[in-house]
């Protein structure tokens, strides 16, 4: 019988690694400033992604075939998987994990500043959900009255191609979503910490 | 080499001399739109069942109009609102739906295939998408990262357009370099400056 881990994360991870199952998606040496998040997979290799014992975990909710857009999913997902940091574009949801310990982060899509306010109008504002922004360089356009409007903690994601592109964005960011080489890349730069948001 | 239909090969005419379009999201910013000196006109909200006497003053201004049909109110995203749109004087109908852009096409006028640029494992469905629909046209969002992903993006083989986020001079003159064909801005301070 499968039990429950019990790996809530305290924190943020500074990067975010993709990985859509069971292959081994950390880097050695990261330590706490990478995590891995779980997308564009199923609910049974969900399951199995969240019973290996390694890195903090993050899930794009919205991704993950079979499980429905509704409390009684992240529920499951944060109390009997263990993850801590949800990421949907719905708002309820957000707030869901948030209410169950997790850290809710509600996806939003910053097109065109209209879209972003439209987007940003539903955020629940609440203790425990911060906000994801695709496409992850569009933060670097945003003006400072949009960025300051961006709940905290605040996670770029989709197309950060470049170790330049990611160390800029993590001057805004308190995480980005990078592929692997790209992460790798920033960790050998080396001694030098991750740029503070 | 074919060459395009008469209101494509006028549409991109009127962008090589001014690749700057003015992005219309309420009505007390047309007036600055029609006595700058853009040529085309995107209307990105409004009353879709309003849009002639609107499209009637832009025409009458000398500059074309371009119309999103997924965001403007009261029409659905399908053919009979495409036709509606051409009587209504409409030169071009911007959506994200592909299926339509031949239904455009067939109505004369220029079809522009919206594509959202979300991350790098959505780019190849969508790009396919766009081959598939035989848009005239595209245009990407958020425009102002086109600088950022241009040696990722698949080829295309139509112009490119780009809106989202192009606030400065800065900005647009980038997304030209990139390989745009033109910008789209609420900017207005963008709306009179010389790109060409």
């Amino acid at each position: 019988m499968w039990t429950s881990p019990d790996r809530r994360p305290g924190a943020l991870p500074r990067l975010l690694i993709p990985a859509a199952g069971l292959e081994p998606p950390g880097l050695p040496g990261g330590g706490s400033s990478v995590g891995v998040l779980l997308r564009d997979l199923d609910l049974a290799a969900l399951v199995g992604a969240a019973e290996l014992d390694r890195e903090l975990l993050a899930v794009d909710l919205d991704s993950v075939e079979g499980l429905d857009s509704d409390l009684a999913a992240v529920g499951f997902v944060v109390r009997r998987l263990g993850i801590g940091i949800v990421m949907t574009r719905r708002p309820a949801l957000a707030a869901g994990a948030a209410e169950l310990g997790a850290l809710g982060l509600l996806h939003v899509f910053a097109f065109d500043s209209t879209g972003l306010g439209r987007s940003l109008e539903g955020h629940p504002r609440a203790p425990g959900v911060g906000t994801v922004v695709s496409p992850g360089p569009a933060l670097g356009h945003l003006s400072p009255g949009d960025l300051g409007r961006l709940p905290r903690p605040l996670v770029a994601y989709g197309l950060i191609e470049t170790p330049d592109r990611a160390r800029a964005l993590l001057a805004q960011a308190d995480s980005i979503v990078v592929h692997r080489d790209c992460a790798a890349a920033l960790l050998a730069e080396g001694a030098a910490p991750l740029p503070a948001p | 080499m074919q060459r395009p239909p008469a209101g494509l090969q006028r549409f991109l005419d009127r962008l090589a001399v001014s690749p700057c379009c003015a992005a219309i999201t309420h009505d007390g910013c047309l007036d600055a739109a029609l006595a700058s000196r853009v040529g085309i006109i995107f209307i990105l909200r409004g009353d879709g069942f309003e849009l002639g006497p609107l499209v009637r003053r832009i025409h009458d201004a000398g500059k074309l109009v371009a119309v999103h049909l997924d965001l403007v109110d009261g029409l659905r995203a399908d053919r009979a609102a495409v036709a509606w749109l051409r009587r209504a004087g409409v030169d071009a109908l911007i959506s994200s739906h592909g299926q339509l852009m031949r239904a455009v096409q067939r109505e004369g006028m220029v079809a522009i295939h919206r594509l959202l640029l979300v991350r790098h494992s959505l780019l190849e469905s969508g790009f396919a998408a766009v081959a598939r629909s035989g848009a005239d046209i595209v245009e990407v969002l958020p425009g102002a990262i086109l600088p950022d992903v241009r040696a990722i993006l698949p080829p295309l083989d139509v112009p490119l357009l780009a809106g989202g986020f192009i606030r400065t001079e800065e900005d647009a003159r980038a997304v030209l370099a990139a390989g745009a064909a033109g910008v789209t801005t609420s900017a207005e301070d963008l709306w009179n400056v010389d790109f060409t």
